[in-house]
């Protein structure tokens, strides 16, 4: 019984129960020893002797950021010092001469850690390109391209060690002089696969605290654990059926069908994150800490810059932090933000620089999710409907006031929801293709080919996906759509729920949990699939 | 403080900085804007500023922001 994902049996059924019989058990102030002891033996399951990269990145972290605060302690008593003899450097000097110190080594322990990252995952993609442009130059010489073991979670928990040092360096957090509680944060196990990816400075007393296990906050968490259960086994896992065939023989389908895969995709992709992030953050509920939400009803984003903000939340203040806003205040960024002040204006002034640091931001996000050109080209779209919305906002306003269109419309809304929605499909059709030149094979049959010929003719239900299993999506989608639209109204679904009578509470957990069991895709026919975003 | 009124004025106008609190969070000023106030910051009063301060909580209002140039200020000295 392998335990390699939330939605396993062994995990479920007895890895997450027994963690909270002992964490419940253990004294108050050995529980995070519990939460640490359980997380790593969590990672040894599923990545074995990987862990070794783990720990050579929790040991970095802790020494860098110990030899950190020993500069700032050093630099302290020379500006005392300084200040009570006569010569020698000035105070400002000293600053100078410390932060550069300081800053050396966060830069070499943000680069080891980003480095391993790199490495890890992607050898094989610049091996792989070296290797084509040897054969393009006619170059008898090939690359051996090693096959690599990544750990789980590395491309969460390198952000994590990279934001640490950075903090430590900018002063937000203290050195953490205890190497058990980065260790915790860096590997706490309900957020190690998928993230969110979190903060020192907000995990950290809520791991260490130890809170008792409290009876609403053990029904709470379950509940949100189903209802993740339920977007990942009831509609993500079935839509695979429909979407593995039309993504590994796109050129057997007309442009409606690859539209309908393009829909699927964005929907499975949607439930098999935000289904995950529902069981981490109800396994965090249940031991009282609150980690941070990764989603905010996406799909009522009125602009793919909106709709990053409410979509991957974590990774998107991530880079805001530590990429966009640290390259947009270089020396250089701020020299080109004045020039365009003053030559193109207030508005188009601050869109050289900040377009510059936006680039660096979509790059390294289409990057980390994956080693190929089809995320390279991911991270480009999406930089380019952005960009393109700053650039053409002046003219767009314009238009709107010609044409009489209000903007602050309720319609006007629901068109913009809907052409972001659109947009957002075709990326990640893009992003699920089989490379660039599949997806760009799958965008223009979809364009130039686009009939209903399939749903006419009944074979849209003849690809993996029956009526019937077309009927279940829908309703779990609903609900998942009445639980978004209570969100969006600032409505707690759960909160609402416990109000409720017994009988409307209970029948609606247990209805729950029975459309799980009965129509969860899984036995006979069914290929569970694999969590989407472990493997980024 | 005139002075940065002056700035503010000039990178978003029509807003009453005297007494708006909510330049951030009531998406008054965004990330761009930040970007032009900054580089104008630094160079009227001749601080820097680093990207760990950009914070809502900075830059809210003039006052905050004022308060913020008078900390980097002391800082330097």
């Amino acid at each position: 019984m392998a335990m390699d994902s939330y939605y396993s049996i062994a995990y479920l059924a007895l890895f997450l129960p027994l963690v909270i019989v002992v964490y419940t058990l253990f004294p108050k102030k050995g529980r995070w020893a519990v939460l640490l002891g359980s997380s790593l033996i969590f990672f040894w399951c599923i990545s074995g002797k990987l862990v070794i990269y783990l720990l050579a990145s929790i040991v970095s972290i802790h020494y860098g950021g110990i030899w950190i605060a020993l500069l700032g302690t050093h630099k302290d008593e020379r500006i005392r010092l300084a200040a009570e003899t006569q010569g020698g450097p000035t105070k400002k000097e000293l600053r100078k001469i410390y932060q550069k110190k300081q800053m050396a080594v966060t830069a070499g322990i943000a680069l080891f850690n980003v480095g391993l990252l790199l490495f890890l995952k992607y050898t094989p993609f610049f091996m792989g390109n070296i290797n084509r442009l040897l054969a393009a130059l006619k170059i008898p010489a090939a690359l051996e391209i090693p096959a690599m073991a990544v750990p789980i979670g590395i491309s969460f928990y390198a952000l994590q060690a990279v934001s640490y040092i950075m903090d430590v360096y900018w002063g937000k957090i203290p050195a953490q002089g205890n190497i058990c509680r980065l260790a915790l944060y860096m590997c706490f196990f309900p957020r190690l696969i998928e993230g969110p990816i979190c903060r020192f400075k907000e995990m950290d007393e809520q791991l260490f605290n130890g809170e008792r296990i409290h009876f609403d906050n053990l029904v709470r968490g379950s509940q949100r654990i189903v209802f993740g259960m339920m977007k990942k086994l009831v509609v993500a896992d079935r839509l695979n059926l429909f979407i593995k065939n039309v993504y590994e023989n796109p050129g057997q389908y007309d442009g409606g069908v690859i539209a309908m895969g393009a829909v699927l995709y964005t929907c499975q992709l949607y439930m098999d994150f935000s289904g995950t992030m529902d069981i981490v953050l109800g396994t965090g509920e249940i031991f009282g800490i609150q980690l941070p939400e990764n989603f905010r009803q996406p799909f009522f984003s009125k602009s793919i810059s909106q709709f990053w903000q409410r979509w991957h939340i974590t990774l998107g203040t991530w880079f805001k932090d530590y990429i966009f806003y640290p390259v947009s205040m270089l020396r250089p960024m701020k020299k080109l933000t004045s020039f365009g002040r003053k030559h193109v204006g207030n508005y188009y002034g601050p869109l050289l620089s900040g377009g510059c640091a936006l680039f660096c931001v979509w790059l390294c996000n289409g990057l980390w999710h994956g080693s190929g050109w089809n995320y390279i080209f991911f991270g480009m779209y999406h930089f380019a409907l952005i960009f393109g919305a700053q650039i053409f906002e002046p003219a767009a306003a314009k238009i709107c006031k010609v044409l009489h269109i209000p903007r602050k419309s309720v319609a006007w809304g629901t068109v913009r929801i809907v052409r972001t929605a659109a947009l957002v499909c075709v990326g990640e059709m893009f992003f699920r293709a089989h490379g660039l030149k599949a997806g760009l094979g799958m965008f223009v049959n979809m364009v130039t080919n686009f009939t209903f010929a399939s749903v006419k003719d009944g074979s849209l239900f003849q690809i993996g996906m029956d009526k019937k299993d077309f009927l279940i999506v829908a309703v779990a989608v609903l609900i998942v759509f009445i639980n978004s639209i209570l969100k969006e109204k600032s409505i707690d679904p759960r909160e609402w729920l416990g109000k409720r009578g017994l009988p409307v509470r209970w029948g609606l957990c247990y209805g729950l949990i029975l459309f799980v069991i009965i129509f969860g895709a899984y036995g006979v026919g069914y290929v569970p699939l694999d969590p989407i975003y472990a493997g980024f | 403080m005139e002075k940065l009124i002056e700035i503010l004025e000039d990178i978003q106008p029509g807003v009453d900085y005297a007494t708006c609190e909510n330049l951030i969070d009531g998406q008054i000023l965004n990330s761009l804007t930040i970007l032009a106030l900054v580089a104008e910051i630094e160079d009227a009063f001749d601080v820097v500023i680093p990207a760990v301060w950009i914070l809502p909580e900075n830059f809210n209002s003039a006052a905050r922001i004022w308060d913020l140039i008078c900390r980097l200020k002391e800082e330097d000295n």
